[in-house]
């Protein structure tokens, strides 16, 4: 017991380290904050808190005209997001779940033989969600999940270059808008091997608009639709639980709008594949690697598109305290 | 083993958040203009001034970057009856310019993604610019400082206008301002080169040995996509606002404007619907206004010019109106046949541009009436 304590101390003392050294170089960056698929953490008994912590890399590095891929990498979007995300069962099928970001968004251009690189860093939005499950309400080793939650504009959207020039709504770490976010997952295991699971899970996040962009515009975000279709399956390696998945992503994004009209180049139609390996390096905490590739891209007009995602993060799960009836 | 496994995972967290990535290793130095960085450290900037002539308030950043508009720096033209000028309709507008013999045209098509042309016709270093969101275009020497320069698009915004800056130095042009408003050339002006605005169709018709922009610019784009959707017929679509806004044109009706300093007065091209010579005053000066439904130009006449009795006369040739000398005048006001043959009128600085933006840089623009 005492050896898992100090291992426990070791871990978070090494997770606030890797933080503390992100917030103070800040090298990281990235281009679209993983907000809405970093949520739906597994539903558990009551009283039973996860939190976990992730940093994602996204690099848009890819010209897309509808379909075809244009040949220029001129242009380089990234965006480094620190994710923390925390649930606590408030029973044992009702939960709420938080996520938290910081996040540094760049935008760099290699053109002509210079390299002119736009960034902002700091906090980003964040969002919390209800979730209610309904197990075997729709059969036998079959989850229902529904959950209902919102975004919350807790990152800045006015942020400057070092001439005082404020840069547009894509290099913000926050939108100052109000989302609304729909989520629903249903998976399904199976007598013949019961750790084998295919999941589907929905997300729908209703855009709200910021009424101060640039002063005296506004500026709303398209719509998100996300689809996942994952299977995975778990197995024994070095006596240790590894649970290998496989996700298929649709995500569909209407175009933004600004001053209340559609502006061209923004939404389109993309399908990923997702490859994850998680690992549980001791019974309460996993260890996971994932990585998105782009598999199709249908983009409104010309712009640049998903070249590749990579997340990794330690999920802790803490358990409630068992309590024993006393016959003393 | 698990604990291995433990501390290997910490260690992957590690070394993907805390490490450093592909594109961490730019420069940063100030005296260095191959690499800006407007990090927040305040390290480096676009160039290391921080006084404007512009209200700093009103600059925005228009989302491509610095060169993420790429100008075209290594112009490829073709023929006017080439057949890969297909992509070409007669309503499609185009810049014009005539220099030293040379007939070149840039389509808007083409502008539209670049904004830029950093272009030579003979010795002459020229370039041609245009903002789409304003629809004004320029033709100018490319020099800064007094030395040749290209420019190329800082991705900055006054106005919804163009900035350009000049690779010499770093400094930051008003398209619309005429004006270097930031950096080492603060205040400077750009030397202008005569340039006009007309469809495909009228400037092949003045110039059939002209030559146009090929859509060969070294970059990969959809040039028959307008990527600006319905930004030029929609009166109050507005991707970044201008002020102050005036109502007495549609927002986006295409006017011709003679400017200077401060002040600017407006034609329609309605009123010059099969051909119209106006004579008229600008700034107490006499001035005369010649064109049609799809082109309009003018010049500042001088006293052996101002009794001249002026007439429209474009018939599909490279003249464009007469005079009761029996002078013929090209659209560039100089005299091609006639005893003043070779005589060059003087062209007020003018442009085509959206009303709006004439009326938010020059405010309360006149508005020619009969």
């Amino acid at each position: 017991m005492k050896v898992i304590s100090m291992n426990l101390k070791i871990a978070l003392l090494l997770v606030f380290g890797f933080l503390s050294n992100f917030l103070n170089a800040q090298t990281c960056c990235s281009g679209g904050i993983p907000l809405s698929s970093s949520i739906g953490l597994p539903n558990l008994e009551k009283g039973t808190i996860q939190i976990g912590i992730a940093y994602d890399y996204n690099k848009l590095n890819t010209l897309n005209n509808g379909t075809k891929k244009l040949d220029d990498n001129s242009r380089l979007r990234i965006t480094h997001s620190t994710l923390i995300n925390a649930s606590y069962a408030i029973t044992d099928r009702f939960s709420v779940e938080g996520l938290f970001t910081w996040v540094n968004q760049r935008r760099k251009i290699s053109q002509f033989g210079n390299e002119n690189l736009d960034q902002t860093s700091g906090i980003g939005d964040g969002l919390i969600l209800l979730k209610y499950n309904f197990l075997n309400a729709i059969g036998k080793n079959t989850d229902l999940n529904l959950g209902i939650g919102s975004k919350m504009p807790f990152g800045s959207s006015v942020e400057k270059n070092n001439q005082g020039i404020t840069l547009n709504a894509d290099l913000q770490p926050g939108s100052n808008a109000w989302d609304m976010i729909y989520w629903s997952s249903i998976s399904k295991s199976f007598d013949f091997r019961p750790s084998l699971n295919i999941s589907l899970r929905n997300i729908y996040r209703s855009t709200g608009t910021n009424n101060s962009y640039f002063g005296d515009s506004t500026y709303k975000f398209g719509n998100e639709f996300q689809v996942l279709l994952g299977f995975s399956d778990q197995f024994l390696l070095f006596k240790t639980t590894t649970s290998p998945s496989i996700s298929l992503k649709y995500r569909n994004a209407t175009q933004d709008k600004i001053g209340g009209f559609d502006l061209e180049n923004t939404g389109g139609n993309w399908v990923s594949i997702i490859s994850n390996f998680s690992i549980n390096i001791k019974p309460n905490v996993v260890f996971s690697a994932k990585a998105e590739l782009p598999v199709y891209s249908n983009v409104d007009g010309t712009q640049l598109t998903p070249t590749y995602r990579l997340t990794t993060g330690i999920l802790f799960t803490f358990a409630p305290k068992k309590e024993f009836l006393n016959l003393n | 083993m698990k604990k291995k496994i433990f501390y290997v995972c910490i260690l992957i967290v590690l070394i993907a958040c805390g490490g450093s990535t592909d594109d961490s290793f730019i420069p940063v130095n100030p005296t260095d203009n191959s690499s800006n960085d407007n990090n927040d450290d305040g390290a480096s900037s676009n160039n290391n001034t921080q006084d404007w002539l512009i209200p700093i308030s009103e600059v925005k950043d228009g989302g491509p970057g610095k060169d993420g508009i790429p100008s075209i720096d290594s112009p490829k033209f073709i023929d006017a009856n080439d057949p890969r000028t297909d992509f070409l309709n007669d309503a499609d507008l185009v810049i014009g310019i005539v220099k030293g013999g040379i007939v070149r045209a840039y389509p808007h098509s083409i502008l539209d993604w670049h904004e830029i042309v950093n272009d030579k016709l003979n010795e002459d270093f020229i370039t041609v610019n245009y903002c789409p969101l304003t629809g004004t275009a320029f033709g100018w020497r490319s020099a800064a400082n007094g030395e040749k320069s290209t420019f190329g698009v800082s991705g900055l915004l006054y106005n919804t206008n163009l900035i350009l800056y000049d690779r010499n130095t770093d400094s930051y042009w008003s398209q619309l301002e005429l004006k270097c408003v930031n950096g080492d050339l603060i205040g400077d002006e750009p030397l202008l080169e005569s340039v006009i605005e007309t469809n495909w169709g009228t400037w092949k018709a003045l110039y059939p040995n002209t030559k146009v922009l090929s859509l060969e610019t070294g970059f990969s784009r959809n040039y028959g996509n307008y990527p600006y959707g319905g930004y030029k017929t929609n009166q109050d679509f507005f991707i970044f606002s201008a002020s102050p806004s005036n109502d007495a044109l549609p927002n986006k009706e295409r006017v011709y404007a003679i400017i200077g300093d401060d002040v600017s007065k407006v034609y329609q091209f309605q009123k010059f619907t099969n051909g119209k010579v106006i004579k008229d005053l600008f700034k107490g000066k006499e001035i005369l206004v010649i064109g049609n439904e799809n082109l309009i130009y003018s010049f500042e006449l001088n006293e052996s010019q101002s009794d001249l009795v002026f007439e429209y006369d474009f018939n599909n040739s490279e003249t464009f109106f007469k005079d009761n000398e029996g002078n013929k005048w090209s659209v560039f006001g100089k005299a091609i046949e006639g005893p003043r043959t070779g005589e060059q009128l003087k062209a007020n600085k003018s442009v085509v541009s959206y009303w709006f933006a004439i009326a938010a840089f020059y405010p309360n623009p006149e508005i020619y009436t009969e």
